[in-house]
């Protein structure tokens, strides 16, 4: 396998990783900090498919005042992209983090199986 | 001179942050005024745009950020009347709910009218935008105002549990959304969905099945659809009336409109040739999204929560109409959505009545406590005959639209559903009326969730129901009735969900190209006798189903099975765990019995 092909391959290998990692993180959860830890993971893991996908090899920054035309950069669209997912996940996480805080004030528990009020 | 589309965004999004900012120096009504007044403005900006609309689709790019050429440089907003049509029910859900909330809603710590202007700014510019990309993160911003104004009441630790289960559902899918997005994006190199429509053409190998699946995913959630609507009695529940309104007035729907313009648009020529399997998936999940929402909302017993499973229950129906697909469908659809958002708006606002004057939202607690509020008697028995789809109220026009766009089994079966979910949710809401208003029967059976206490909305003295809260119950009641007398409804429908669903209409738009409408023929007036025949059907059934269990222990015991319905379901009450996890696991399902589907039919 050439390093190219491996380049090509290993980013979304991660990404892929890590999604199901942050999933599985949900799934098993018994600890609402722990939830809310592994949506930022499963977050991440769309990060790092962001960024494979503009990839290019042997691609310079996208910063175009001081680049001749025709030199190959990496897709500066997904980088705009992540950085609005950064945000996206700077305030949901916020959030999440408030909302553990304030359950925690309220039932003096952060263990989802204690919180069960609503069922059926 | 016309309205920028961009200011539907702007007004109440900059409202939002000026009130955000001033809020602890202004006098209370000074905030409620301001933020009614753009909820209003909002208002008159839409149905402009909805009128302009009608001829031209209307395209703003931002910046001014044309075209070159095949390449969609800018962020682009398209106004069509269908979009435009729900951007005016936004606003007027938003504006009835912040007349409902007047005065009350202790806005000086939890930022509720900020938050409800975020709303309904990121509503109307996911009606409008014409981006991937940028849907997304107008969902990303309604989902984070709604997560916010969900677990508004945080002085209980069951808002908090209800918002969190609601944020985590939604999240999981909104990533995979995303991931969808980014599939497509590495696919073609575009973000504008013509663009990103006009390249993919019929290409459909599993790379774009993929992106599709993954896309659509995230506004299933949304949509609440059997397997992934888990999420949305919890919120419902917990939720405080006005954001109870938005949520199921408008929210819901807003994940299947992002579904119908996903799939008509970008995956509109993908699976021309071939067997599509968004068509069956959307039938088959539709008929059982109806059939068990419907069946569950009959077996709840705290007031939101019925009404939380019948969003559920007529969100099926609106994809089974997604699903038949054809114009007349789409239509039928569009009226179905507003509609059933001024029917279960005005039910919301009579439940939220009950609350401030009696205090409790639990069926048990409430039993003949409603004798003498009478009015309100009055608008919640509307709404039931409005859920079972009884002219004239605008659901059975919907209703009859969309079953008559098919012939054959597919009508049957359409006619069949729509009746299933019309009985059962007209059903549970008529047993409520039976036991609360008139204190017929027992106190009846109870369960976990109808003990959820809920705080009252305001402080202030409950005996009598003041203006504010009875005017937007009867505006919504009566504008569900009024939609059925706009002239030529069913043709401005027509019209609208033909340019709605014209793939090849939505790219000449972006591009300015020249582009013929499709003609429609004038469907004239709707079978007025098989609509009065199906409704009252419906209300008949309803009825004697909401009597039968009222009154089952005067039964004789061999004839009580249909009132087991109610009390005895324990088992499917189980799965509605109240565990955010257990959700995850079921949407996982879901996605995985989709994506075989996919494979198989590929």
């Amino acid at each position: 396998m050439t390093a190219t092909t491996l380049f090509n391959i290993v980013p979304y290998a991660v990404a892929a990783w890590l999604f199901f990692c942050g999933l599985y993180g949900i799934i098993t959860s018994k600890h609402l900090v722990h939830t809310v830890i592994s949506l930022a993971v499963l977050q991440t893991s769309t990060y790092v498919l962001l960024l494979a996908i503009g990839f290019r090899w042997q691609g310079v920054a996208p910063v175009f005042a001081d680049l001749s035309p025709g030199v190959v950069t990496v897709d500066p669209v997904v980088q705009a992209l992540m950085l609005t997912d950064v945000v996206v996940e700077a305030t949901v996480v916020a959030l999440f983090l408030a909302m553990v805080v304030k359950a925690h004030e309220k039932a003096g528990t952060l263990s989802p199986d204690d919180l069960k009020m609503m069922r059926g | 001179m016309s309205p920028s589309p961009a200011l539907p965004v702007a007004v109440p999004m900059l409202s939002a942050a000026f009130l955000a900012a001033f809020r602890k120096w202004l006098p209370r009504f000074v905030v409620d005024l301001l933020a009614v007044v753009a909820a209003l403005f909002n208002l008159v900006l839409c149905v402009w745009l909805l009128r302009l609309s009608w001829f031209k689709d209307i395209v703003y790019w931002f910046g001014n950020w044309f075209p070159r050429g095949h390449m969609v440089v800018g962020i682009g907003f398209l106004v069509d009347p269908l979009g435009a049509a729900l951007a005016v029910v936004a606003a007027f859900l938003t504006l009835l709910a912040l007349i409902y909330s007047w005065g009350s809603m202790e806005s000086g710590e939890n930022h509720y009218q900020p938050l409800m202007l975020i709303f309904l700014a990121a509503m109307s510019g996911f009606c409008f935008t014409a981006d991937l990309f940028n849907l997304f993160v107008f969902f990303e911003l309604m989902s984070t105002a709604a997560f916010a104004l969900c677990g508004l009441k945080t002085e209980e630790p069951a808002p908090l549990q209800g918002s969190f289960n609601f944020a985590i559902t939604n999240t999981v899918g909104a990533f995979f959304t995303l991931t969808g997005l980014a599939i497509l994006y590495g696919a073609t190199g575009a973000l504008n969905m013509a663009q990103m429509g006009w390249l993919l053409g019929t290409r459909h190998d599993s790379l774009v099945l993929t992106a599709c699946l993954f896309l659509i995913t995230g506004f299933l959630i949304k949509a609440a659809i059997v397997p992934f609507h888990f999420w949305l009695p919890d919120a419902h529940s917990v939720a405080p009336t006005p954001v109870c309104v938005l949520f199921s007035g408008l929210m819901v729907e807003l994940g299947l409109f992002a579904v119908l313009r996903i799939t008509t648009v970008i995956f509109g020529s993908t699976f021309s040739g071939i067997p599509d399997p968004l068509r069956g998936c959307f039938l088959v999940l539709g008929a059982l999204t109806a059939v068990w929402g419907g069946v569950m909302c009959f077996a709840e017993h705290h007031l939101k929560r019925v009404l939380a499973f019948s969003t559920i229950s007529h969100s099926g129906m609106m994809l089974f109409a997604m699903g038949l697909g054809s114009r007349m469908a789409i239509a039928g659809w569009l009226i179905y959505v507003c509609a059933h958002a001024a029917i279960k708006s005005g039910l919301f606002f009579t439940a939220g009545i009950l609350l401030h004057r009696l205090r409790s939202m639990s069926e048990p607690i409430l039993h003949a406590k409603g004798k003498p509020l009478k009015f309100t008697a009055a608008l919640w028995f509307l709404g039931a005959c409005g859920l079972a789809g009884l002219p004239p109220f605008a659901l059975a026009v919907g209703e009859d639209m969309v079953s008559h766009s098919t012939h054959g089994s597919p009508e049957i079966a359409a006619t069949i559903l729509f009746l299933i979910s019309g009985i059962f949710t007209a059903a549970a809401v008529l047993r409520v009326f039976m036991r609360v208003f008139c204190g017929w029967g027992d106190s009846g059976p109870s369960d976990a969730s109808a003990q959820i206490n809920e705080l009252p909305e305001s402080h202030e003295e409950n005996q009598v129901i003041p203006f504010r809260l009875f005017a937007p119950a009867a505006v919504c009641i009566f504008s569900g009735i009024a939609l059925t007398f706009l002239p030529s409804l069913r043709l401005l429908s027509l019209k609208a969900s033909g340019r709605f669903i014209d793939q090849h209409g939505f790219v000449a738009s972006i591009y300015a190209l020249p582009h013929v409408l499709a003609g429609v023929v004038d469907p004239g007036p709707s079978e007025v006798g098989s609509m009065i025949a199906h409704g009252s059907i419906a209300v008949i059934c309803a009825a004697i189903l909401a009597a039968w269990a009222v009154f089952h222990p005067r039964i004789p015991r061999l004839l009580r099975w249909p009132s087991h319905l109610e009390g005895r379901m324990s088992w499917a009450r189980q799965i509605q765990s109240g565990q955010p996890a257990d959700y995850v696991v079921w949407a996982m399902m879901g996605v995985a019995v989709m994506g075989s589907v996919f494979y198989i039919m590929r």
